[in-house]
């Protein structure tokens, strides 16, 4: 395992990829088949998830059962509004690989590849 | 003060009268690195003279508030300033507000600044953490998460730990050979810590609009650095894959690597520099150049100091 962020990215993706709301016991009974991990590491991962807003979590008895508080998608989906946000202030902070062109450029660009010898066949 | 304003009008000269010189030299990228530091260095100069003319006008308003309400009525009204009328409190009141206003602003800009480049540093943190507990991780390269979004594009981002995104629409679009090139790109901005240059001068151009160097020097220090990063990938897997990588993601439309070994043509300045590099001797040129104006900035503020505080120290008169 190489550190703490990337657990919570694994326990996020186990999360979304169950159906219904889980229990630590759950992931842990999952994780542990395949890493050597602690039940309480387990735990306060998804209490750190849930306090930073990643996971709801309601009390059954003596457990949480923890759902996301939105789908995978909807958050890639947020974070590409972000990323995409044109003028707004990610965009210092995002170096895309291509900077989000405009009409004319991406004219000039398409008339390059058009004029772009075809492939050969080999 | 002797120096004060000799500093005051270089700054101001520099600041509006280097970006024309700089962008021509810096125009097509040829060296990149040196035009990236010729930037900066032009930036550090109008910051450093004027950090020196401020000292030198605090020290000379601490040394002796009377000389300087006196240079400055005189400056005012000519020879007609006698001391009972620079001494009053009708003239040294609204100097000293004066005085002080303009020390607030500064510290305000100064806060301002420094406000804006950490939200900066926040909002890039608080991406980077979400992409990489969103994102899938995109085997053997460390950092590198996939997003599930059709929209073709790459990106990094700083944190703790920094992420480099890419999404299935880039994956689906680019050969394997431009995605590394993409990869690589990307990891050189990381590794050259080019976010920061970009957010310490975009913050610049925020806190003092107008200032035609800081203006300037925004949109070319985004575009160096993204040429420095092409430079690096171009070094990995070659220019082809790279160029690729550029129309693809540009145009949204796949472009086989194999096909761009006899493109030209009048494209962006990015893909014209890989397509046409430069030959060495404008290049040596280019170079030489870049280095001149860069020493030139770097040593001015010093120089000038200097040649004010020798003057001075052998008590003759000043140019200025």
């Amino acid at each position: 395992m190489r550190g703490f962020g990337e657990l919570e990215s694994v326990i996020m993706h186990m999360v979304w990829d169950h159906c219904g709301p889980v229990t630590v016991r759950d992931l842990f009974d999952q994780l542990s088949q395949e890493r050597p991990i602690a039940y309480t590491t387990v735990m306060s991962t998804m209490d750190n998830l849930h306090r930073k807003g990643w996971l709801e979590r309601v009390k059954e008895g003596k457990a949480y059962r923890y759902t996301a508080t939105a789908s995978r998608e909807e958050y890639s989906a947020r974070l590409m509004r972000e990323a995409l946000a044109a003028g707004g202030d990610t965009e210092t902070v995002l170096s895309h690989f291509v900077a989000q062109i405009g009409d004319p450029e991406s004219d000039v660009l398409r008339t390059v590849v058009r004029r772009l010898p075809a492939r050969r066949p080999e | 003060m002797r120096s004060a304003l000799p500093m005051c009008l270089y700054a101001l000269a520099v600041a509006s009268y280097s970006p024309a010189l700089l962008a021509r030299l810096s125009a097509t990228g040829m060296s990149a690195r040196m035009g990236l530091t010729a930037w900066l260095t032009a930036i550090a100069s109008v910051l450093a003279s004027i950090a020196i003319a401020l000292q030198a006008l605090v020290s000379a308003a601490a040394a002796g508030w009377h000389l300087l309400a006196e240079a400055f009525c005189r400056s005012v009204t000519g020879h007609a300033c006698p001391p009972p009328m620079y001494s009053s409190a009708l003239f040294e009141i609204p100097l000293a507000g004066a005085a002080l206003t303009a020390a607030l602003g500064a510290a305000i800009l100064a806060w301002r600044y420094g406000r804006s480049v950490q939200r900066a540093q926040q909002l890039a943190h608080a991406h980077s953490a979400a992409a990489l507990i969103t994102g899938r991780r995109f085997p053997a390269v460390r950092g590198a998460v996939v997003l599930d979004v059709p929209q073709p594009t790459a990106y990094c981002v700083p944190g703790r730990p920094a992420a480099i995104v890419l999404t299935t629409g880039a994956i689906a679009l680019l050969e394997p050979e431009q995605l590394t090139a993409v990869i690589a790109h990307e990891k050189a901005h990381l590794a050259g810590s080019h976010h920061l240059l970009v957010t310490l001068t975009r913050g610049l151009s925020a806190v003092l609009p107008g200032v035609p160097l800081f203006t300037r020097a925004q949109a070319e220090v985004s575009r160096l650095t993204e040429m420095l990063a092409d430079d690096a990938a171009a070094r990995h897997t070659g220019r082809p894959a790279l160029v690729g990588a550029l129309l693809a993601l540009g145009t949204g439309a796949p472009v086989p690597s194999r096909a761009l070994a006899a493109a030209a043509g009048d494209v962006t300045a990015r893909v014209q520099r890989l397509l046409q590099p430069a030959s060495p001797s404008p290049r040596a040129r280019n170079r030489l150049a870049l280095a001149a104006v860069t020493i030139l900035l770097a040593a001015a503020p010093g120089l000038l100091t200097w040649l004010a505080g020798s003057l001075a120290a052998r008590a003759l008169p000043l140019p200025w």
